[in-house]
């Protein structure tokens, strides 16, 4: 399925700089493991390990929260991905 | 009642039809404790301040710092050395003799949370570590008390607002632990997140406008666009779902 992955702002630089990367994928975890397969520097990025998504990361798919089991999620045609990170900061 | 200085002071917001007299005596007749007087409970605290809250309870344990001055804008190069919550409490009084300030100087642990916003009517996120947010959150949600989220990095922020028994709380979407780590941050950042966070609670205690409740809004400033998202209460949440029957950790210690 023809899917946009929206990339966070930290991780562009693992993209040559880009925001919206167009994907192929049924699941969310298709999408990013096709994702990792053009930028290889997502995986450490967004994986703890294999099939482990890094705490701090967020998934939405079109501006809804996937959580939980979010690799598991099933995207279609047309979709938006959004990787997110959450911030601790203040 | 207002006074004839507090007509005079708050006239320009009075205005607003949204508030008008009874808005600001609800204002006035509020408790808002805020947890953090740094980054983002400056801004915070400074705008609660000027808009006529009743009551504001300034909760920090930190010494002022000259690598605060460049974000926590109630704290100034004389207060280097000196408490947050005592620098903050100087500035707020004479900023706005009305409020009534209280300034606690103490580290938040599950042991003294509940505590410390006893009292109060809401609680601002204005911390700068996860552990403690959700101290915090879980405090919130046993006491029904209105949990006003906000969080920095860089340029970078989001903001949302947990009603308690009715919203997402901050812990519904947690995975586990993160890293703690120093932070990068430019004050302009929690700046404008600290607004949103405070014309949340003044909506929420005005009763007006539309709350970030279950709606996630994240801002990136080197664009300057924001981003909403929606979030749904989780009924599996360790802190909210329906199930849990709240309990603290017998040291006190921070959460992990």
């Amino acid at each position: 399925m023809a899917v946009k992955v929206n990339v966070h702002a930290t991780h562009r630089q693992f993209t040559n700089g880009l925001e919206v990367v167009p994907i192929e994928g049924k699941t969310v975890g298709e999408c990013l493991n096709y994702l990792i397969k053009q930028f290889p520097g997502m995986e450490k990025a967004l994986f703890a390990k294999k099939d482990k998504l890094l705490n701090v990361v967020e998934v939405y798919i079109n501006h809804t929260s996937a959580y939980p089991d979010e690799l598991a999620k099933p995207v279609k045609d047309g979709d938006e991905i959004h990787l997110v990170v959450m911030l601790a900061g203040g | 009642m207002l006074t004839p200085g507090e007509r005079e002071r708050y006239d320009r917001q009075m205005m607003i039809r949204e508030i008008g007299q009874e808005g600001q005596e609800r204002l006035k007749r509020s408790r808002v404790a805020i947890a953090g007087a740094g980054g983002l409970g400056s801004p915070i605290a400074i705008y609660l301040t000027a808009a006529g809250i009743g009551m504001i309870r300034l909760i920090d344990h930190d010494q002022v710092a000259l690598s605060n001055l460049n974000r926590q804008i109630l704290h100034w190069e004389e207060d280097v050395g000196r408490k947050k919550v005592e620098s903050a409490r100087t500035k707020l009084r004479n900023l706005n003799s009305e409020v009534k300030i209280e300034a606690i100087d103490e580290m938040i642990t599950e042991g003294n949370v509940s505590q410390l916003v006893d009292g109060c009517d809401v609680i601002v996120d204005a911390m700068d570590n996860l552990p403690t947010r959700y101290v915090l959150n879980r405090c919130a949600i046993e006491k029904k008390m209105p949990f006003f989220h906000g969080a920095v990095t860089g340029f970078e922020g989001r903001v949302m607002t947990v009603i308690p028994g009715e919203t997402a709380c901050l812990r519904c979407m947690y995975r586990g632990p993160v890293p703690q780590e120093k932070f990068p941050v430019i004050g302009v950042a929690p700046a404008v997140i600290g607004m949103i966070q405070a014309t949340e609670v003044i909506k929420y205690l005005g009763g007006i406008g539309k709350l970030l409740t279950n709606r996630l809004l994240i801002y990136d400033g080197l664009r300057i666009t924001f981003s909403e998202f929606t979030v749904t209460k989780n009924p599996n949440c360790d802190h909210c779902g329906p199930s849990i029957i709240p309990s603290l950790s017998p040291s006190g210690k921070r959460e992990r």
